[in-house]
């Protein structure tokens, strides 16, 4: 578990923080968070989540959700009601599940407050599943501690293809 | 060859193709028939480009395609919207490279040309370079415009070529679709602003219209919404409703969900049955301007659920427009029509937008699946034919159109080829939906 204590600040931390600063315990979140999503297992990428959760795609770097329209805007709920899709077995776009790997570099540690660490990240994501597909982008992870334990609060996804048009996009990005 | 080659395209028999209860799979597949829609849909009749509300005011543009080429949709600083031709008339350059923007005129980054947002080439540097000719060279060298524009209640039209007939004439029946929706705003305004999701679609631009007035797949393509997330807001067993299917003629048709709404005499079953009191600005707001009574009705009745011929879909409370991008690829393009003044009900149509729609919604991402495989599947060429008889004896004709009280009748995809042959035979030069006969042979 990371000492959060030590590095904790009441105001977010942008900009100069040392790439050393990640914690490999939350890195480590970071790649399982993706290693389920690839697997398709949905049930244990979900309980990664925390109760106030966002799982944001947005179509623009500089959108806001109240005015933009986004590929994915979805609240704690909705990732239950997407979870429930693909775990029924009739998610067509999802049947068999695309077969994905995706790779995470550069990773900064970009906020920080008293429990919760965000921290951005390169990927790039091969879906194979007519044909190969790449996406790619990048990712901002909100991390909380919970006790011994880590929630993800919110996974922010911009692509490098925001603008479209982009392919069917229901498995986990 | 400096001529450019104006012969007509290549013959295509239209009439063997497409029966009144079937449709030969070789439309989805055929460069031949693609370049051919191209011409006579996309080039010589009306298609949507945009929504007035993209470009609210003077100098505001968005850039668009049709069939292939690229165009501008400007508002000039005079008000006027027009649809201009994307390319520097000097040397072809594409001459705006955003989506969207605010600018009175077009600078060619090449040689400097520029153009007003009128279309008026207003600056050639170096311009005695064509000596006394320039004041010629220079009149003759505007952006040409799209040979018609005209609007219906805030949607953009344009015609590439002399139309064969008005927008009006176009649009037919279509129009009370499109003043079902208005009837939901207070202003009979919209806002079509939130943005564009651009669904890339390895099927053909068809498929994805059809499908969208399609009332019989859902219980199967959407079976995982259905039975793992939330029910339908209502039944899509046709025994279980009074929903209908509609050929409104000239191509359009829609499912209409309105008589069981109106049998429930529920408001808002379309929108998650969601109550008056979380929207009372907007409740108060469609009051003052419709009163209770038609307040109440709109509130029953709801949108649209109707596709207009050939690339707008009246998607309820989205709006979707499809660009074909070849035999067996589409972009369908899809944003909520926002009401104005009416915020507590925005916020919640973006989050049912993208719920429901595009590349991640829970719906449409597995309409484009089927489009994917539907579009494999029809590189067999066995059996021939693509069979479109459901509800064939049954379709009743009306005041409305051809109506099939079996919801999953395919009533309205008999309505879009039918049109769709007459068309492509060159047989829709007149108003009215007249033009759809004969081009068909049972």
């Amino acid at each position: 578990m990371p000492d959060l204590a030590s590095i904790a600040t009441t105001a977010p931390v942008t900009g100069d923080v040392p790439a050393a600063g990640v914690d490999p315990a939350l890195a480590g979140f970071i790649y399982l968070e993706a290693r389920l999503a690839d697997e398709a297992r949905y049930s244990e990428w979900e309980a990664l989540w925390d109760d106030d959760a966002l799982y944001w795609v947005p179509m623009g770097p500089d959108h806001d959700p109240r005015v933009n329209l986004s590929y994915i805007y979805d609240n704690r709920r909705r990732i239950r009601s997407r979870i429930a899709q693909l775990n029924s077995g009739n998610r067509h776009s999802q049947t068999p599940p695309s077969v994905i790997r995706r790779m995470i570099s550069n990773l900064e540690v970009v906020a920080r407050d008293e429990d919760t660490t965000t921290i951005a990240s390169n990927f790039a994501l091969f879906e194979y599943r007519f044909d190969l597909i790449v996406w790619a982008g990048r990712y901002e992870h909100r991390i909380r501690a919970r006790g011994d334990d880590l929630k993800l609060v919110s996974k922010t996804v911009h692509l490098v293809n925001a603008g479209g048009p982009i392919s069917t996009m229901s498995f986990l990005i | 060859m400096t001529e450019l080659d104006t012969r007509p395209p290549r013959a295509v028999d239209v009439a063997a193709l497409v029966k009144a209860d079937r449709v030969h799979g070789s439309v989805y597949t055929s460069q031949e028939i693609y370049d051919l829609e191209m011409t006579r849909i996309f080039r010589e009749g009306w298609v949507f480009v945009a929504h007035e509300s993209e470009v609210p005011e003077p100098s505001n543009y968005v850039t668009r395609r049709i069939a292939g080429e690229p165009w501008i949709v400007a508002r000039g600083r005079d008000g006027v919207v027009r649809v201009l031709a994307n390319r520097c008339t000097h040397r072809g350059n594409r001459l705006c490279n955003a989506d969207a923007g605010n600018s009175s005129s077009f600078r060619c980054p090449y040689h400097g040309w520029t153009f007003s947002n009128d279309g008026a080439l207003t600056g050639v540097p170096m311009r005695g370079g064509y000596g006394e000719q320039f004041d010629a060279v220079r009149n003759g060298l505007g952006l040409k415009p799209a040979a018609a524009v005209d609007s219906y209640r805030g949607f953009v039209f344009a015609c590439l070529s002399t139309p064969p007939k008005t927008l009006l004439e176009h649009l037919g029946r279509a129009t009370t679709a499109m003043d079902r929706l208005l009837a939901l705003s207070p202003t009979g305004q919209l806002n079509l602003r939130a943005g564009w999701m651009k669904h890339d679609m390895p099927c053909n631009w068809k498929m994805v219209m059809e499908n969208n007035v399609d009332g019989y797949h859902a219980l199967f393509t959407h079976a995982s919404v259905y039975d793992a997330v939330k029910p339908a807001k209502v039944s899509h067993v046709p025994s279980k409703v009074e929903v209908c299917v509609r050929d409104l003629g000239d191509g359009h048709s829609e499912i209409d969900y309105s008589p069981e709404y109106t049998r429930l005499d529920e408001e808002f079953v379309w929108f998650g049955r969601i109550r008056r009191e979380k929207l009372p600005r907007y409740v108060a707001a469609m009051e003052e301007a419709y009163g209770p009574e038609g307040t109440h009705r709109a509130f029953v009745v709801g949108p649209p659920h109707t596709l207009i011929f050939p690339n707008l879909f009246l998607a309820e409370m989205n709006i979707m427009t499809v660009e074909p991008m070849g035999p067996g690829r589409s972009i369908a393009y899809t944003t909520p029509a926002l009401i104005p003044g009416a915020d507590e009900l925005n916020q919640k149509m973006l989050r049912r937008a993208e719920g429901a729609m595009g590349p991640a919604g829970f719906l449409i991402a597995d309409d484009g699946e089927i489009g994917a495989r539907n579009q494999l599947g029809l590189a067999g060429p066995d059996p021939e034919w693509v069979v479109l008889s459901r509800g064939i004896e049954s379709d009743l004709t009306n005041e409305t159109g051809i109506v099939n009280h079996d919801k999953s009748a395919e009533t309205p995809q008999r309505g879009w080829w039918r049109h769709w042959a007459s068309v492509l035979a060159g047989q829709a030069s007149t108003g009215g939906d007249s033009d759809d006969k004969g081009a068909v042979h049972a």
